[in-house]
């Protein structure tokens, strides 16, 4: 086989391989979203019930606490102290309840991830159909005419898919976001 | 009787943290898990107000809020987004759409409750 037509055969084998070994990589990766996805749901919904049931403890606690400074024998600085604990758990739990919005987020940007990987399996593939079109002993200009027929076709799927992606999470910190009213 | 506020979203856990949040401040509080399911709801039971998060799946928040508007019933109910999303852009939509406020996640119970507060008391 002479070198020229040796091209087409290379051409072919390095769209397959691109194609074949890129698609594999991108499963695993989808699996270990997936994974990963299914984690942060039993985390957050154990964390959430548990929450729950801590706050219902403390109100349950706070309620007897009531009781006893009602009896007015509890001294007036350890009034003031628990009150100011008080107000201390309350600061607490709207922390905790901001903080707990973390799978929201996350599960956004997890979805977004497993979106664009699906997309770039696709792209993915366009190389592999291409490579298999092309004819091993295929002449230069046959061979330059397909790759710029992938090449355009990867731009197409490309813009596509960014078009198809959800939004993205910009959030980069677990601080509570802005208000406006209109 | 105690307001009822209707929390649209497709996150489980944002919504619980949402319930707990109103419950704690005396309202009741209806969840939907969609646009679709927010706006059945929505026309089952008048609300007192709409909170609802822009990308859901089968409906968006932009299409719940411009559904809901074209209900007689909810022509004057306050309709708040609470999204992710951040971009005057957006904002601009979630206005022209029939949106009166723009809360970007996470929320912090305090904030919220406030701005609830000062829009159905």
């Amino acid at each position: 086989m002479s070198k020229r037509k040796m091209l087409g055969s290379k051409v072919k084998q390095l769209l397959a391989g691109v194609s074949d070994h890129g698609v594999a990589h991108l499963l695993e990766v989808e699996t270990d979203l997936i994974q990963t996805t299914i984690l942060l749901a039993e985390a957050i919904e154990k964390l959430g019930t548990n929450f729950l049931d801590l706050h219902t403890s403390v109100l349950s606690q706070e309620e007897q606490i009531s009781l006893i400074v009602g009896t007015g024998q509890v001294p007036a600085e350890n009034v003031e102290r628990l009150h100011q604990i008080q107000a201390d758990i309350a600061l607490h739990i709207n922390k905790a309840v901001t903080s707990l919005q973390f799978q929201d987020l996350t599960n956004q940007l997890i979805s977004r991830t497993m979106q664009r990987s699906a997309g770039l399996r696709e792209l993915l593939c366009t190389l592999d159909v291409v490579g298999n079109v092309i004819s091993a002993d295929g002449e230069n200009e046959e061979i330059e005419g397909l790759l710029t027929e992938v090449t355009e076709k990867l731009e197409q799927q490309s813009i596509e898919l960014k078009s198809l992606l959800r939004k993205t999470v910009n959030q980069e910190h677990l601080n509570s976001g802005d208000i406006e009213l209109f | 009787m105690a307001k009822t506020i209707l929390a649209v979203d497709d996150s489980g856990s944002l919504r619980q943290m949402v319930a707990f949040s109103l419950k704690a401040a005396g309202y009741q509080v209806i969840e939907a898990v969609d646009g679709q399911d927010g706006l059945e709801k929505a026309k089952n039971q008048v609300v007192d107000l709409v909170l609802t998060d822009q990308n859901m799946p089968r409906m968006d928040g932009l299409t719940l809020i411009k559904s809901l508007r074209a209900l007689p019933t909810y022509q004057r109910v306050p309709i708040l987004m609470l999204t992710t999303e951040s971009s005057d852009d957006m904002k601009a939509k979630g206005r022209a759409a029939g949106a009166n406020g723009w809360l970007v996640k996470p929320f912090d119970p305090q904030k919220l409750t406030e701005v609830v507060k000062k829009v159905i008391g």
